[in-house]
């Protein structure tokens, strides 16, 4: 027994040595800033996730290209969340303590986000990310305001639901919310909104994941009889809720996030089974010269549009934004890169597109960049306030009829 | 009326529990320890039933190669690590079935993604009897895991190699004392139960959507079943799972959607402080 714990105590010295000593020599490095790319490569998040990735990557190529940020290149190192709270916060403690990383960027859904934001917040590092929970804007969460959201909150996905019902005469709206801080944020910002406007909900059902079947949450929504239904859902249950609700054979709308209603939904229920369903999502800044210069990268990478991934073209802003603000603190100071987030991104200034144009303009005075992903205006808590695109599944594609601003 | 629906829904979802917990429940019973593969054994026979579907367009060739191909990889399974260990300890035995689950899941990934896949089934209207809604679907899957459930008792209680496997969970030295050879015994278990995986792996597949990590999710609920139908009982992993299914559905419109999980957990629980052997279980001495 003796001889076998000490072979155990061997073997974690060994393991120890191994992760620590590459931690130690590359602390040493000098010139180079270095960020975590920490996105959803598996799980619910895996149709973007390495889409993200590969843009974080792209992007700092193109900062590096032009010189890098305050005289430093960038350096990448990737790790995967599994859309799991608990995978993502080993993957940020190694970030942190072994990559000694200065700003995680590229975390997707909230729950993973919310989980990481207390480490980078220890760190004094910035975390930027695409996920909507409302919890993210305030303390805790962003206690110390190193926190930037780069999709539109799902309260404002809520208002965005709103405004749509109501333009589409809709009359007795139902909600039904996967049980996280997305997906009821999606409904309860919906819910306030339209109670705003002097409407009321006819039913509300939050309900669980990874259930076999959804038929009795289905059962209890429809019993109310509501002419759309307005969902906080993911792709996997939303492809279970579909399929079960098209079988009951009841007729009625929905209103759905894009992330769940999506092309891959069309592809796991059939075009029949969607048809004439409502997809929101916030839309690129489709028409800037910054939105074409990541189309280009994004085909280069994937061979697919840049369309077909905006959380792509979130992680392709994160980090101009932050290279730039680097570059506008001339180091690498935590607290002074941070104050510089807000100015480089936000009115006033001259408006860029590129990175390389960015810096040369910094030198004659201020910026404002504007993002492929929306025109980057960061509020008081770190929120952006993009537009939203809404679609109609038509015969299986997703047609955009409309855009909403808020 | 409303409780009926409620009822079928839950019958339904107790199904592929039940099938989950029989295949526990017959390892449990035999080779003695709770196998966390079962999980990852039902993820790969929806992945098999998934490719079989694919290339022949049949559910039935499905449904077979989900049978054949989970029997042989849970028989790889106890030839190339379980019956290694099957002197150690439970724990050892359990440490290895979690990581044959990891093992799987990992394969799985690398081989179909980690992108959910759908079986491509005719979606159809419900046959309505009165004000409740049955699918043909859910119909059809209920035939399969019936015609499942009454091949494996069959199995059990009518040949020569059942009655082996009974008398083996009975009691192992006085099987062997008897003249009964242990490794055809486990042989056949591990093809058995297995087989039992990949089937509940399928229906759970067609219901819902296959993911590298899906069986691994419903381990939990299948583990309830098998502790609250007696472990190492065949007849109590079925019901129990049937119970578990039907009392979290017809719950809902009392405790919410949210916490009928918990329900579940609750009677588990309620079950086994008036009655710890479960609801078949037979008592056992010290071991």
């Amino acid at each position: 027994m003796t001889h076998t714990r000490r072979q155990f105590i061997g073997t974690i010295g060994a393991a120890t040595a191994l992760i620590g000593a590459p931690s130690i020599l590359r602390a040493q490095a000098q010139g180079t800033f270095r960020i975590g790319a920490l996105c959803p490569v598996t799980g619910s998040g895996s149709p973007f996730g390495s889409g993200m990735q590969k843009m974080i990557i792209a992007a700092a190529e193109a900062v590096n290209a032009a010189g890098g940020a305050a005289g430093r290149k960038i350096e990448i190192v990737s790790e995967d969340t599994q859309t799991s709270p608990q995978a993502a916060v080993l993957a940020a403690k190694k970030l942190i303590d072994v990559n000694k990383v200065q700003a995680v960027l590229g975390t997707w859904s909230s729950g993973v986000s919310l989980a990481v934001v207390p480490l980078t917040n220890d760190a004094n590092i910035i975390l930027m990310n695409t996920s909507g929970a409302p919890a993210l804007s305030m303390p805790p969460a962003n206690a110390k305001g190193l926190s930037y959201r780069f999709q539109a909150t799902n309260d404002r996905f809520g208002r965005a639901f709103a405004e749509i019902c109501e333009k589409e005469g809709f009359k007795r709206p139902a909600t039904m919310a996967f049980n996280n801080a997305s997906g009821v944020g999606n409904t309860e910002g919906f819910r306030k909104a339209w109670e705003a406007k002097g409407h009321k909900l006819v039913e509300s059902v939050v309900y669980e994941p990874n259930q076999p079947t959804y038929r009795s949450e289905l059962q209890k929504v429809l019993a109310a009889n509501p002419d759309v239904i307005v969902t906080g859902s993911y792709l996997a249950d939303t492809t279970i809720i579909m399929r079960e609700w098209y079988q009951s054979g009841q007729p009625v709308k929905w209103v759905m996030p894009g992330w769940a209603a999506s092309p891959d939904l069309v592809k796991a229920v059939g075009p029949d089974v969607v048809e004439g369903v409502i997809s929101v999502d916030s839309v690129s800044n489709e028409n800037a010269p910054s939105y074409k210069a990541y189309d280009e990268a994004y085909r280069k990478a994937t061979g697919q549009p840049g369309q077909s991934n905006v959380y792509a073209a979130m992680t392709w802003d994160m980090v101009h934004v932050l290279a730039l603000a680097i570059e506008a603190a001339n180091g690498t100071d935590m607290a002074a890169i941070n104050a510089k987030i807000r100015e480089v991104s936000n009115p006033a200034g001259q408006q860029v597109y590129t990175y390389a144009e960015g810096k040369e303009a910094l030198k004659k005075g201020k910026i404002n960049f504007e993002g492929a992903s929306s025109v980057l205006d960061f509020d008081q808590y770190g929120d952006v306030t993009p537009d939203f695109g809404v679609f109609f599944i038509e015969g299986g594609q997703l047609n955009r009829r409309y855009v909403v601003k808020i | 009326m409303f409780y009926a629906q409620l009822l079928v829904n839950g019958l339904v979802q107790g199904l592929v529990i039940g099938l989950a917990a029989l295949s526990i429940t017959l390892v449990f019973g035999i080779a003695r320890f709770p196998n966390a593969a079962t999980g990852d054994f039902m993820t790969f026979g929806a992945y098999a039933a998934l490719s079989a579907h694919k290339a022949t367009g049949s559910i039935a060739m499905g449904g077979l190669a989900a049978i054949i191909a989970t029997g042989v990889i849970s028989l790889l399974a106890y030839l190339a690590v379980f019956r290694r260990l099957a002197e150690r300890s439970v724990v050892a035995l359990l440490v290895a079935s979690i990581g044959i689950a990891f093992f799987i899941r990992a394969v799985l990934g690398v081989a179909f993604g980690h992108s959910q896949q759908v079986f491509q089934v005719p979606l159809s209207r419900p046959y309505v009897f009165g004000s409740v809604r049955i699918t043909p679907l859910d119909l059809q899957l209920a035939a399969v895991a019936l015609a499942a459930l009454a091949l494996v008792f069959a199995i059990l209680y009518l040949t020569p190699i059942g009655r082996q496997m009974r008398a083996v969970a009975d009691n192992r030295d006085l099987a062997r004392v008897s003249g009964i050879r242990p490794d055809r015994v486990m042989i056949a278990l591990w093809l058995l139960a297995g087989s039992v995986a990949g089937v509940a792996g399928m229906m759970l597949g067609i219901k819902t959507i296959v993911t590298p990590e899906f069986g691994w999710e419903m381990l939990l609920p299948a583990f309830t079943a098998a502790i609250l139908g007696g472990i190492g009982s065949p007849v109590g992993a079925v019901v129990a799972g049937l119970l578990l299914g039907v009392v979290q559905e017809v719950s809902t419109p009392f405790v919410g959607f949210t916490y009928k999980i918990a329900l579940a957990f609750i009677i588990m629980l309620a079950v086994l402080l008036v009655r710890p052997r479960g609801l078949f279980g037979r008592l056992e001495g010290a071991r």
